[in-house]
């Protein structure tokens, strides 16, 4: 199945001679041939100048390997229309896992031909293979285009093809040649030690042999395709392009209601759902929303499609939608509310969801946040800030000393403009205005997490000591224990103030004040 | 024919002797209907912060907390811990994040419109009459109060319930150290209001219990007579430096 050999608009089956080049160690050499220049005896990596002696009038171009990736890539997310699982197969070629799927389309050969209707219609010249493992399907795409093998008969199928087929490494290819073995059917039955002895090390050999029992399905050999596939996906192919919103509105919620039937046979809601619908010109868009909890209310997952379903560009009409459902979980069934005064204030987890959910599709993602509390000391790591997964946390109950109602964070540094030993300043400057302290509380002292914060060789190195600048001695950069102080000023406003460090615990200079938090 | 039948005519009404009367301190404030809280001055968020939580105590139930992405640099985060210092039963905080008024506007309808939650108290920078009107309309549709925090460059009209002016207040003494804080005080300025007939602005000096948790109106003879206590330390220290 490779794909086309150039995406830009070069004269790809144009009958005079084409080549691509690509700039290598020996110069310029040729990386892909139209057939024109195929016919004349040009082969990929041949020499521009020797090509250009044996075909006079050679049109080339450069390569563009990323932009052929890209388009490759592309194509097989819009493949996905017929098959959920795609994966890319060298540079030139895609694997599509048919199981389950050709009976869609009146079994393999049908199949084959839709695949290659579609591509015919997009102008992308392509060969197709069919077989019941990659290895196999890849060889006949390469070397017998439009065969299809039934399952179980890749062993005949194969036998005649040449060993290039197998797309072993240049070298390998050389010295299988050498030996005279240039069919696949006469790899079936070789000796591994036997070919591990002729080849430079065993590990080339079996690679030889490992492509070999792969493609006759003797190994496992997994797909790795671009895009996980969903757990539960509906289709809805289009009989008329589809070129307003409002058609994509209507069949959305056709899928809508298909999809949430299947999952409500089996009891399960979704987390995710993916929009994908893909236009007649080969390309495809999807939209994606994730709910906070899994979900199975038509009516819901169409309202938070709906916020972003105006970003679908219809372009020339829209010939097939999908809807898939991911991470799929048992569902949480709210219980209706006995009455209406009793449900008035009680904490409905569904209805948080379905807000949450909302406010994700209008706004992006990461907005809803939950503040969760964590068993530490030091205020700033107290409490970490999550994303809304469904239930709120418990709150804190029980008072541990002063806590202010804003935190700031980072804690911001104030000059101290007049110091007492053993207490808070009596005035500070914060964020440029003085403060006097007039009444003041404490000092609760927080003191650092040793067991976290051991001395590193590094902090201690003597390479660069800083020194102190009034003993001297090399400054030590261990936490320090820090003594909270809530003040109130004179305007009333109050603040919880902390000294970073003792006076003389040697562990940095003087200690330095800061303002961590704002009380009521 | 008496007076009483007239009026019920329409044809005359009886003038009330006193145009105005004093208005009852919560006035729903937290309960029902959107209310405005302004700063009384640049700093005063701390104070609208804790006012709100407290006002609100008598809502049991989660709040949603819409705030603006970026005031966070400046006032700072909720910090749970602190909710237990301020009411009996602190409220589970859903947090929304916004960026822009629009978008702070919008969530606000939303949550009011799912009444998953029992209030919703939002930071914005300002907003115009429609959008007062339009969320006061969502509260009373739906049932779930609004609190606005807003800095102290609001101005203008609005359609809320009432706009309260908020400042913090040098707090009660202290019985058991008298150089320490004691209860909070706060002083709300009823601004504006909707309900015909208050006075405005009217001032309420209001008080937290340390103990309870509960939230009085103070006499304003003991809020204005309330001198700071002493300084905090009596004795200056000989080696005091500056330092900074």
């Amino acid at each position: 199945m490779p794909a086309g050999q150039r995406t830009g608009a070069a004269p790809a089956r144009s009958p005079r001679p084409f080549a691509l080049t690509e700039t290598g160690a020996a110069g310029l050499s040729l990386a892909a041939v139209n057939p024109a220049a195929r016919a004349l005896g040009l082969q990929p990596g041949l020499s521009l100048s020797d090509a250009r002696t044996r075909a006079a009038g050679l049109a080339t171009a450069p390569i563009d390997r990323a932009a052929d990736q890209a388009a490759l890539e592309a194509l097989a997310l819009w493949l996905i229309r017929l098959v959920p699982l795609v994966a890319l197969d060298g540079a030139d070629g895609l694997m599509l896992e048919t199981t389950g799927c050709d009976h869609l389309y009146g079994g393999e050969a049908g199949l084959m031909a839709e695949l290659a209707r579609l591509l015919d219609r997009d102008g992308i010249p392509h060969q197709l293979g069919l077989a019941g493992t990659q290895v196999a399907a890849a060889a006949l795409a390469r070397a017998a285009p439009g065969t299809c093998l039934p399952a179980g008969a890749e062993a005949d199928g194969l036998s005649r093809l040449p060993v290039s087929a197998l797309r072993l490494s240049p070298e390998a290819n050389i010295l299988l040649r050498r030996f005279g073995l240039t069919r696949i059917g006469q790899l079936y039955d070789i000796d591994r030690k036997a070919l591990a002895r002729r080849f430079p090390s065993r590990q080339r050999a079996d690679a030889v042999l490992i492509r070999r029992d792969q493609a006759l399905g003797r190994s496992i050999d997994p797909i790795r395709p671009v895009r996980p596939a969903p757990s539960y996906s509906v289709r809805l192919p289009c009989p008329e392009p589809l070129a307003s919103s409002d058609g994509l509105r209507q069949g959305l919620s056709q899928l809508a209601r298909m999809l949430c039937d299947s999952l409500a046979e089996q009891g399960r809601g979704a987390r995710g759902f993916t929009f994908l619908a893909f236009r007649a010109d080969g390309s495809q868009d999807s939209l994606l929303i994730q709910t906070a909890r899994p979900v199975r209310d038509p009516t819901h997952i169409l309202r938070l499609f709906a916020e972003r379903l105006d970003r679908l560009d219809p372009g020339f009409g829209i010939d097939l939608l999908l809807l898939e459902a991911d991470r799929v979980g048992p569902m949480e069934l709210s219980a209706t509310a006995l009455s209406g005064d009793l449900a008035a204030h009680d904490t409905d987890p569904v209805a948080l969801a379905a807000l949450a959910d909302r406010i994700h599709a209008r706004l992006g993602p990461d907005r809803v946040r939950i503040s969760c509390g964590r068993e530490d000391h030091l205020p700033e790591q107290g409490e970490s800030v999550m994303a809304f997964n469904g239930t709120l946390p418990p709150v804190p109950t029980r008072r541990v000393g002063p806590r202010p109602v804003r935190l700031l964070t980072p804690p911001e540094r104030v000059m101290v403009l007049a110091e007492v030993p053993d207490g808070p300043p009596q005035r500070f400057i914060w964020r440029r205005l003085p403060r006097r302290v007039v009444r003041a509380d404490g000092p609760e002292r927080i003191s650092p997490a040793w067991w976290r914060h051991t001395a590193s060789p590094a902090q201690l190195s003597p390479a660069a000591p800083r020194l102190d600048a009034e003993s001297g001695q090399p400054v030590r950069t261990l936490p320090r224990a820090r003594d909270y102080y809530r003040v109130e000023d004179e305007a009333g406003r109050r603040y919880w103030l902390f000294r970073d460090g003792l006076y003389g615990d040697g562990r940095g200079g003087a200690p330095e004040w800061y303002v961590h938090g704002l009380f009521a | 024919m008496n007076k009483d039948d007239f009026s019920a005519l329409g044809m005359f009404r009886m003038r009330p002797q006193d145009q105005t009367r004093p208005p009852v301190f919560p006035m729903g404030l937290g309960a029902d209907g959107v209310h405005e809280l302004v700063e009384a001055g640049f700093g005063d968020m701390p104070a609208l912060t804790g006012f709100a939580l407290t006002a609100s105590a008598g809502q049991t139930g989660p709040v949603a907390w819409i705030r603006y992405g970026r005031a966070g640099q400046d006032h700072g985060r909720v910090m749970l811990r602190g909710l237990p210092g301020l009411r009996q039963d602190p409220p589970s905080l859903l947090q929304i994040v916004t960026y822009r008024p629009k978008e702070t506007l919008w969530a606000m309808e939303e949550v009011i419109q799912s009444r998953a939650v029992s209030l919703v108290i939002g930071e914005i920078q300002d907003l115009d009459f429609t959008a007062s009107r339009r969320l006061m309309l969502a509260a009373r549709r739906c049932g779930v109060p609004a609190i606005l925090l807003m800095p102290y460059t609001r101005q203008g009209a609005t359609a809320a319930t009432a706009r309260w002016r908020i400042s913090a207040r040098p707090s009660a003494r202290n019985p058991s150290d008298p150089g320490a804080p004691g209860a909070i005080r706060w002083r709300a300025v009823l601004e504006r209001s909707r309900v015909p007939g208050h006075t405005t602005p009217y001032t309420f000096d209001l008080e937290l219990d340390d103990e309870t948790l509960s939230l009085s109106v103070a006499s304003r003879l003991a809020t204005d007579t309330a001198a700071p206590g002493p300084p905090v330390h009596a004795r200056r220290p000989a080696d005091w430096r500056r330092t900074g």
